[in-house]
């Protein structure tokens, strides 16, 4: 029951929707993928589940030929961003909708349905409309029928995105609860989403996209410790990843002809010359004896603080690890964390990590 | 620039009707002049509404709206000086962006040499000085919402900016720079800006002063870290914070400590005048430390799961049947069975009937 | 304070509703005059002002022979006439504006709103232009003085009002629901009757009452295409006009030809008060 890809590629006027994308996806397991919007995830998930035919490439599910399948032969269940559910019916035969479909015996119907319910949480509303529910109510709904139908594949194209901040932290949790029961059915769960915590969160393997390209797959601890390139290390990371182009020279790094590091070990071997530097906003801090910065804009975010820092040649995001307020324009002092460096050769590509060294 | 007083308000939709509900129940609120604030709330708490009733376009069904000490209540929108930027940018699309800037000042009667001084000033404020020719409609949303935002600003003495969840179309890279922008202008202007949203991350950025509402009622009113250290509720530590803060059943021991299951835990709070049944404590799981061993208000508990969150780790721990949630650094090594979890004494806050015991 | 505006709310509403039903008040009470009572002065109030009479209807149903106009096969014509077209219609508008709202149409630069704009000015056109063609076609097929021929040429005028509803209506139906209908297992035939036709039966119902309301009320090809076997109503009460006007006859006619709309508005004021259609009227 393995979903396989081949080279498939999807070409709008100018840009490429999906430009050769190959990949390999065995049952039970979670797959996120992370990427900026327009990047290519909704074309994915859309060509999976048929909607949308490639131009060339292929897709194969349990050795077959997916794409002489048509959509409504193929299994799958999809959960979009927008809450989809049918306007016309209530709760209850929303849900029920593709098991009548398929012309399930009606007292299983009732089983499976109330089973769905009971997994979202949404019991006592069977009766109610559509129309009368929240949003994070529609989305259960939208939910527990894509779940109903056992399906083999489950496509999720970034469900939470439009609902509050803390009830998308709810039902992230909850979606890992039944996550973890489905997969132990065999299917397979592909989720998109542009949130790197999110994609952290979930766990699962990720893949990372970018103009139509998978530019990396793997685990989220992998991508989050040797993330491919520099492209990947700002896609996955929330703030995004600072970069400097510098240089190494002897025994200092130069970040943007200003700041200047000593060199860590783990760059012991890299030769002299010209790299593009990534340090995450965690190891940029304050520090009394370090380089001069101006505030542009203090975060807070729970007990800490994220720092956007100025000086003429370079922009920085750092992070405070306590909850302060600074006036805009001030002058504070920063340091750079070197045991916490990244190097990316001038092509983007990760040259050594502080995880795992030299590539 | 005024201040504003909002005297007993409360607002019904339909308050002549058997079975009314207040969408806001009846407060007493005052908004400094110059001050920087946001109503942080989730869906349908009443945030809007306070929001439309400042600006006018709600009157209250009770209560009345000072600017200055002027009630202000019976004036329409226009009269009150408010400006207001949406959701979504509105701009006129047949205008460009200079005129789109002008309106306000044009319709007002002002004088051109002042409408462009003021136009200019703006442009350049919110770097939108090289788009002013061009037409409106043909620009990306969040120039659009700058051009909202701008709208607001060309006018000299708005009494505030009301701004309801303006960020929402904008492209999470960008928002940032709409933020800084915002911060800038109050640093600048000095106008009274009370910013509506249910992002608790860019109220806790934003503000000086946060204002929590649930279901129509005012919670708590604070300063983001008073709302994150003391939350006045169960219902704020829950929806401040990721994750929400820890909240425990237990039972008073003496006027400063309490009984968690089986251990005893004190805290700085004096618990003399609390014997209610429904006692919480709660701990941020930024505040739960991690011990080599057990000491003085700490707790052993069996680790369940360690979630990788990137920078941070969270760790599930069971202790007699609680789930304790703990966040930690990620270069943090946590043991594989058994941990040792401390409760600061000045981080504990607890709560009778879902209200913090001051 | 509020009473003071309530009382003048509905003072006012009262005034306009008596501007409005005066007219049929009017016509009601005219249809049981007589010849006297009509060109004797104005009378208003039956057995206060005038004997009332019932040989104003009862002319509707006499026939010619017997110096009246019988109104019954005409009305019975009309009924067919309107409801079948109506039902064509909407049938065939609903099926086009569906295809032209989901897939995309494109032949050379003809792309799908020219041909949704191509419906639509089908109504445009003053029916004058129409009346010739429609002559000599219906001529040629034999179908002059037919109701099978009435029936076609109120497709062809019918038709453009449901695709310019329906389209309208089936751009505001997300197409994720189509798709979500084709991924819980229904082909697009299937999707398109269980899923988004229920959705969209306020739109219909206004396409129906349009085009129910122009069918009803056309004279001017009921006239031009008809003669002898075959009369529409707004024909024959025309035809009720002689060197004396019968008012009391006209007047009866007339109600009786507003009757259905009334009835069928009533029926439908139910959808277009739960604000439904909002989008659908233009």
């Amino acid at each position: 029951m393995t979903l396989i890809a081949s080279n498939l590629t999807t070409k709008g006027k100018e840009e490429f929707f999906l430009n050769d994308i190959s990949f390999e996806m065995s049952p039970g397991k979670i797959y996120t993928i992370i990427g900026r919007t327009l990047s290519g995830k909704t074309t994915l998930l859309k060509t999976i589940a048929g909607l949308i035919a490639q131009d060339s490439g292929t897709l194969s599910f349990n050795g077959n030929n997916f794409d002489v399948i048509p959509v409504w032969k193929r299994q799958v269940a999809m959960v979009y961003q927008q809450f989809i559910n049918y306007p016309h019916l209530n709760v209850y035969d929303n849900i029920a909708f593709p098991l009548k479909q398929r012309k399930v015996d009606l007292a299983e119907i009732k089983d499976r349905v109330k089973q769905a319910i009971e997994q979202v949480g949404l019991e006592g509303f069977e009766e109610r409309k559509i129309q009368a529910l929240s949003g994070g109510q529609q989305q259960r709904v939208a939910l527990a029928r894509s779940l109903v139908k056992n399906a083999n594949i489950l496509l999720l194209d970034e469900p939470l995105v439009n609902l509050d901040y803390k009830l998308r932290e709810q039902l992230r949790e909850e979606f890992k609860k039944i996550f973890s029961s489905k997969a132990s059915e065999e299917a397979i769960l592909i989720y998109s989403t542009t949130d790197p915590i999110e994609a952290m969160q979930l766990g699962g393997e990720v893949i990372v996209m970018d103009e139509g390209k998978i530019l990396q797959q793997g685990s989220a601890k992998e991508i989050y410790e040797n993330p491919r390139s520099t492209k990947v290390a700002e896609i996955t990371n929330d703030p995004a990843m600072n970069l400097f182009d510098g240089e190494i020279n002897g025994k200092k790094i130069t970040l943007n002809n200003e700041v200047i590091l000593n060199i860590p070990k783990h760059f012991k071997d890299l030769p002299d010359g010209k790299y593009s530097f990534g340090i995450r906003a965690s190891g940029v801090t304050l520090d009394k004896s370090g380089f001069p910065f101006q505030i542009e804009l203090a975060e807070i975010s729970g007990s800490e603080t994220f720092l956007h820092l100025n000086n003429d040649q370079i922009h920085v995001v750092g992070l405070l690890d306590a909850v302060k307020n600074f006036d805009i324009g001030e002058t504070v002092k920063v340091s750079f964390d070197i045991e916490k460096l990244y190097a990316f050769g001038s092509d983007g590509i990760l040259m050594s990590s502080p995880y795992s060294g030299i590539k | 620039m005024a201040q504003i007083k909002l005297q007993n308000i409360a607002h019904s939709y339909n308050p002549n009707s058997v079975d009314s509900k207040y969408a806001l129940k009846p407060f007493d609120m005052t908004w400094v002049d110059g001050g920087r604030y946001a109503i942080l709330g989730p869906s349908g708490c009443g945030k809007s509404t306070m929001l439309n009733i400042m600006s006018g376009i709600v009157k209250p069904s009770e209560g009345r709206l000072l600017f200055d000490g002027v009630d202000v209540t019976d004036e329409t929108t226009s009269d009150r000086n408010i400006a207001q930027v949406f959701q979504f940018p509105v701009i006129y699309g047949t205008m460009t962006v200079h005129d789109n800037l002008a309106f306000p000042l044009v319709c007002r009667g002002y004088d051109k040499s002042f409408i462009e001084s003021k136009v200019n000033e703006v442009a350049e404020a919110l770097s939108l000085e090289g788009l002013l020719s061009q037409s409106a409609r043909k620009l990306t949303a969040d120039q659009k919402q700058l051009i909202s935002l701008g709208r607001g600003l060309v006018r000299d003495n708005v009494a505030a900016i009301l701004m309801d969840e303006p960020l929402t179309v904008i492209d999470p890279d960008l928002k940032f720079r709409l933020r800084r922008k915002l911060k800038e202008i109050n640093q600048k202007y000095q106008s009274t800006l009370i910013y509506v949203t249910h992002d608790q991350n860019e109220a806790m950025t934003f503000a000086e002063n946060i204002i929590v509402m649930d279901d129509g009622e005012i919670v708590q009113v604070g300063s983001p870290a008073e709302l994150f250290d003391r939350p006045r509720t169960t219902f704020v530590g829950y929806f401040i914070g990721a994750p929400a803060m820890n909240l425990f059943e237990c039972d008073v021991i003496d006027s400063n400590s309490i009984k968690f299951g089986g251990a005893k835990i004190t805290t700085e709070t004096d618990l003399k005048s609390v014997n209610g049944e429904n006692i919480k404590l709660g701990i941020r799981a930024e505040y739960v430390q991690l011990m080599k061993s057990t000491a003085k208000n700490t707790v052993q508990a069996k680790v369940e799961s360690v979630d990788d969150w990137g920078n941070h780790k969270l760790i599930s721990a069971n202790f007699e049947g609680n789930i304790i949630k703990v966040k930690v650094k990620r270069e943090v090594e946590v043991p594989a069975e058994n941990v040792y979890l401390k409760f600061p004494t000045n981080n504990c806050c607890i709560y009778e009937n879902e209200i913090l015991v001051p | 304070m509020g009473t003071f505006y309530t009382t003048l709310k509905y003072t006012a509403v009262t005034i306009w509703s008596m501007f409005v039903i005066a007219p049929f008040l009017w016509a009601l009470s005219t249809s049981f005059k007589d010849f006297n009572s009509v060109t004797s002065g104005a009378t208003y109030i039956p057995w206060v002002d005038f004997e009332p009479t019932l040989e104003g209807w009862r002319v509707l149903l006499r026939s010619p022979a017997q110096g009246g106009v019988n109104i019954v096969e005409p009305y019975l014509n009309s009924i067919f006439v309107t409801c079948l077209a109506s039902f064509i219609s909407i049938l065939l508008g609903t099926l086009a504006a569906y295809a032209l709202s989901r897939y995309t149409f494109k032949a050379g630069f003809i792309k799908n709103d020219d041909i949704t704009f191509f419906f639509i000015s089908q109504r445009i056109m003053p029916p004058v232009v129409l009346a010739i063609p429609f002559f000599i076609m219906l001529g040629k097929l034999g179908l002059l003085d037919t109701l099978l021929g009435l029936v076609m040429v109120y497709v062809v005028l019918l038709m453009p009002i449901a695709v310019w509803i329906m389209v309208d209506f089936f751009n505001k139906v997300p197409v994720e629901i189509d798709e979500t209908a084709l991924i819980d297992g229904c082909n697009p035939i299937q999707a398109f009757f269980k899923v988004v036709l229920p959705n969209s039966i306020p739109g219909m119902v206004v396409a129906g009452l349009f085009c129910m309301i122009f069918g009803w009320t056309d004279f001017f090809f009921a006239f031009i295409l008809t003669f002898t076997e075959v009369q529409l109503l707004p024909v024959a009460i025309v035809s009720l006009n002689s060197s004396i006007t019968p008012w009391w006859s006209l007047s009866a006619a007339a109600l009786v030809s507003v009757a259905p709309l009334i009835v069928v508005a009533f029926i439908v004021e139910r959808y277009l008060s739960k604000g439904n259609l909002s989008g659908a009227l233009k």
